[in-house]
């Protein structure tokens, strides 16, 4: 294992979900992801009025790549990391904050929604989401029965042939 | 180990296609893209030159179905196999679960394929694991190509302890290529069972 899995379960991803559907309320935004440094999606909230969300696969893998290739640089540049990346365009951005060592908190918001207030409404969730996330590395780790192995073996059957 | 989103009920798990430049680890992608029906597989992401070579990597996300009640993902990884895209590579690498090492079998590309498996070593001991704690499996590629090299001495240089399952491809036509995914998702599915 090269990187520390995250196992997101139970009373730690309500808290998570809640203080994500917080985030997206009080900001405005269209939407509200966190995602791992390996690229993928642990949780996701989306506004009710906002249209339907690109592949979400493929955003959480770019935004962490994006992340990683960041944080590269920032060490060539003696920095520990560089903590926050904003993407904007001519209709809208993409704000993504670390969560610690673990996550990234990624927003997605049009040009009506001010920047300083999502950093300012970010920043508050991220303390609270870190917390949480540290919280679950003293979980127990997952188990899984050996009919796991034959039925994930009965499914590579029957997708690859 | 795989990222496990229980409230979800998801398994996710990332394999990284590895190997020297124009191997045909694109192509592999390509093809599983090509094959598996839409409503199993995401969109296919390349981040590529314009003369079609991989720059940071390509992405394919699969889903196999759900085992035990967990839907369980794939999500498929090219690195981009030029010698100066070493950083990109070594990112890449990060969290994965699989390899699939794409050798090729071309009469000029032998030290290619031993210079990237010799890459792959350093690059996984720099986030401070061994070659043999990660599944890997090996695909000889281009078998049909003129004067391509007897497998047995490519494999002589990549694997020489002959510890890796092996696989002959023609990725560009499909051979091989089900046959190798399948085998590295087993095996990265068994240590999942095993709980490694």
């Amino acid at each position: 294992m090269i990187e520390p899995s995250l196992a997101l379960y139970g009373d730690a991803f309500d808290r998570v979900d809640q203080h994500l559907e917080e985030l997206l309320t009080a900001t405005g935004v269209r939407y509200c992801l966190l995602v791992d440094r390996k690229g993928f999606v642990l949780s996701h909230k989306e506004a009710l009025w906002a249209p339907r969300p690109p592949a979400l696969d493929s955003v959480a893998t770019l935004v962490a790549s994006n992340a990683a290739a960041t944080a590269a640089l920032a060490n060539m540049l003696g920095e520990r990391t560089f903590s926050e990346q904003i993407h904007q365009g001519e209709n809208g951005t993409l704000y993504v904050e670390s969560v610690g060592d673990s996550a990234l908190l990624t927003l997605i918001f049009d040009g009506s929604v001010p920047l300083g207030r999502v950093k300012v409404h970010t920043k508050k969730s991220i303390a609270q989401v870190a917390a949480i996330l540290e919280g679950l590395k003293d979980a127990p780790p997952v188990q899984f029965s050996e009919d796991f192995s034959k039925g994930a073996t009965a499914l590579l059957d029957d997708l690859l042939g | 180990m795989s990222t496990i989103n229980f409230a979800a009920r998801e398994i996710n798990c990332k394999i990284v296609y590895y190997g020297p430049g124009m191997s045909g680890k694109t192509t592999n992608l390509k093809h599983v893209f090509s094959k598996v029906p839409t409503h199993l597989r995401g969109e296919m992401v390349s981040l590529a030159t314009e003369d079609e070579r991989t720059l940071f990597f390509d992405f394919l996300p699969l889903d196999l179905g759900s085992v035990q009640g967990f839907k369980t993902r794939f999500h498929l990884y090219t690195v981009p196999g030029q010698v100066f895209y070493n950083a990109s590579r070594k990112l890449i690498l990060r969290g994965v679960d699989g390899i699939v090492f794409v050798a090729d079998s071309a009469p000029n590309r032998l030290r290619a394929n031993a210079e990237s498996m010799r890459n792959l070593r350093e690059n996984l001991a720099e986030h401070g694991i061994d070659v043999r704690d990660v599944p890997i499996v090996l695909q000889v590629n281009k078998r049909d190509v003129d004067g391509a090299l007897p497998t047995e001495m490519i494999r002589a240089v990549i694997d020489p302890r002959r510890e890796l399952t092996l696989f002959e491809a023609t990725a560009h036509n499909g051979g091989g290529v089900f046959e190798t995914l399948k085998s590295v998702s087993r095996l990265v599915l068994d240590r999942l069972a095993q709980n490694k």
